[in-house]
């Protein structure tokens, strides 16, 4: 199970004068769900489409169950994709959709009808096979898209962004689909999203890639916790991790922050350069009220947002804080608030390269 | 009053006049002329009754007449392979040039604009230009073709009875390539590109995607080209008036030349309506034909 299925190395791209994808490496092993995450531009649908053989590459070697395919065009890497658009043939009907790949390869009609209706049985297609694509739904749209993908049962499934035409609804539930066909099927998965939640609940590795590079590859919750520079810190989570400029004090075991109060955090087991200029990072959630009038700073309150079981506070402060307590809280905008950090949850980045320092720390 | 005027400007009436305009646009100028065609072709005209409507009735003795002419099986069979050969190259030629230009390689597009200059110039224009190249003596043609040693002698293209109704075809064709070429390219364009992506990656080779994605997607846009093909092959005019004018012998003699010459040079006027007849009659075969099939398309 853990032999390589997919690897990238040393990965080159261009379009024109925009370097695409910068010395990307990769390893995907078989049954693993891998998925690439990042803001607009920053090359993963290329890498995706890389792999897939849809485009070129100036240097790099890709290798697929152990057989080298730079070179080979797409049909032959034995992969299939779902795309953004699902990309259905719409002069055939689903059953010919999902079949069209064995036809190519000349199985005979009567296992290609067997086949067909077995997808269609797993992807709740039945009463749909002879249907035009144009009468289907967005989500039965979706379903032909995966089960042209798993008829074929190919070496890898590649998905690029299969679940952003969807509404909110149907979004999370075919996320739990995906993933359950994904294990019943034991295949091994690449999955290109915008979206960190869906990285973050589907995936078993999550890559962060920003401008051609991959910032940091990791499971979902170890990036969560301990990410390697400001960039992963403030993507991965939502709401986002609030971000401002501190100083360790003298002794090195303190860092003061630039908010209303100059409060200072302890930063318990650590030890830092005395004066040194860091960023700070501070997940909303780990920001707690305190209830006793303890607390290490107390800042004025801008907004609050009720949501029923949870509450969300902005700061009046610059930069803004975001608050998330799972609880109400009877403040208005204006009130002062007392919030209090577990050492173990400040998470500190160089001021001018990013990096994280010491990122031993576990929250 | 002032209701009427209301009514006029913003209601009933103003639409029962926009329906008078159009129906009397129709009526005066397309219907009028097609059953006035109609009726002089039951009708034996000539120079002296052709300013009168009080003609004799003849019944189907002009269409027995033109159908019985000597000249007739020629002239039909002239017209069929026109329109037949015509489409042919014209579509396949297009076709392949749209393919072409769809690789979008640079200038491509620059290129395929430039391709609209031979389907802009005049029908007149064009059978001159073509005329010289097609010139037995001094032609362009025969000296490329002699001195890439494919001939020997040189061949009168516009007046070897053998030759003259294919130098009309090879004019037609060039005319024809860009409008097929423009709007075979609009369809492939419509096309997406992630469905050639997803053929590629369900196995298929470039020919399979051709064949299982292009041919069947194109498929309302190639019965659009074949059937205007159709219509505007017969209605090709002015190619034969500027290189052949039907002859040597009415050895390229089609059908709507034919027409026009009974009814303007031999004002037999009653016999010329009865080739147009038969022609509308054609035409509107071939049009329905067309609607039919592209009802049942597919849509992207």
């Amino acid at each position: 199970m853990t032999e390589p299925q997919i690897e990238l190395h040393g990965i080159q791209k261009h379009y024109g004068a925009f370097h695409a994808l910068r010395d990307v490496s990769l390893t995907v092993p078989a049954g693993r769900f891998v998925a690439l995450v990042g803001p607009s531009g920053c090359g993963k649908s290329t890498l995706l489409r890389v792999l897939a053989g849809l485009e070129t590459i100036a240097a790099g070697r890709i290798r697929i169950a152990g057989r080298d395919v730079t070179h080979l065009p797409p049909r032959l890497r034995d992969l299939a994709m779902v795309f953004q658009s699902y990309a259905l043939y719409p002069h055939l009907t689903v059953e010919q959709n999902l079949t069209y790949a064995l036809r190519l390869r000349g199985v005979p009609r009567a296992e290609c009808r067997r086949r067909a209706e077995e997808i269609a049985a797993i992807t709740g297609l039945q009463s749909l096979l002879g249907r035009y694509p144009r009468e289907l739904s967005g989500g039965q749209r979706q379903r032909v898209a995966m089960g042209r993908a798993i008829i074929r049962e190919p070496r890898a499934f590649l998905f690029d962004e299969p679940l952003s035409n969807l509404d909110a609804a149907l979004r999370v539930q075919m996320r739990s689909e995906i993933r359950k066909l994904h294990d019943r099927l034991g295949a091994t998965s690449v999955y290109v999203t915008h979206d960190q939640i869906e990285a973050m609940t589907m995936a078993d590795t999550v890559v962060v890639m920003r401008a051609g590079r991959i910032e940091q590859e990791g499971p979902p919750l170890a990036l969560y916790d301990r990410p390697a520079n400001r960039f992963v810190a403030g993507f991965i989570g939502s709401p986002a991790m609030n971000f401002l400029p501190g100083e360790i004090a003298p002794d090195g075991r303190h860092v003061r922050l630039a908010l209303p109060g100059d409060p200072v955090l302890a930063l318990g087991s650590r030890r830092l350069d005395a004066g040194r200029q860091v960023t700070v990072g501070l997940r909303p959630e780990h920001l707690v009220p305190a209830e006793d009038g303890s607390g290490q700073m107390t800042l004025s309150v801008a907004l609050v947002e009720q949501t029923g079981s949870a509450s969300m506070l902005v700061t009046a402060t610059d930069p803004a804080l975001t608050v998330a307590v799972a609880r109400r809280l009877d403040l208005r905008p204006g009130d002062p608030i007392r919030l209090s950090v577990d050492p173990s949850c400040i998470h500190l980045f160089d001021s001018v390269t990013e990096q994280a320092l010491s990122p031993e720390v576990m929250c | 009053m002032p209701r009427l005027r209301h009514s006029f400007r913003d209601g009933p009436a103003f639409d029962a006049f926009l329906v008078l305009l159009a129906l009397g646009y129709l009526l005066v100028l397309s219907a009028f002329p097609l059953v006035y065609n109609l009726i002089l072709s039951f009708q034996d005209v000539d120079l002296f009754t052709l300013a009168s409507f009080d003609r004799p009735f003849v019944g189907w003795r002009n269409y027995a007449e033109v159908l019985g002419a000597l000249v007739a099986p020629g002239i039909f069979a002239n017209t069929a392979l026109f329109v037949a050969l015509s489409l042919l190259f014209q579509v396949t030629i297009g076709f392949g040039l749209a393919l072409l230009f769809d690789l979008r390689f640079p200038g491509a597009r620059w290129l395929r604009g430039l391709f609209l200059a031979g389907w802009i110039m005049p029908g007149l224009v064009v059978g001159a230009v073509w005329s010289w190249i097609l010139a037995g003596d001094f032609g362009v043609l025969n000296h490329l073709l002699r001195t890439l040693g494919m001939i020997d002698g040189r061949i009168f293209w516009l007046s070897d009875p053998d030759m003259a109704l294919y130098s009309v075809i090879i004019a037609n064709v060039w005319l024809g390539i860009p409008f097929n070429m423009i709007l075979l390219s609009v369809g492939l364009a419509a096309i997406p590109d992630d469905l050639y992506e997803a053929a590629a990656l369900d196995g298929a080779t470039r020919l399979q995607r051709f064949r299982t994605i292009t041919l069947p997607l194109m498929r309302a846009q190639l019965g659009a080209v074949i059937a205007l093909g159709v219509i505007f092959t017969l209605q090709q005019f002015d190619l034969f008036a500027a290189l052949t004018q039907g002859g040597p012998s009415n050895a390229s003699n089609v059908l709507q030349y034919w027409s026009w010459q009974m009814s303007f040079q031999e004002y037999r006027i009653g016999h010329g309506a009865v080739v147009s007849v038969l022609m509308i009659l054609f035409v509107v075969l071939v049009a329905a034909v067309y609607v039919r099939s592209t009802r049942q398309d597919h849509a992207v």
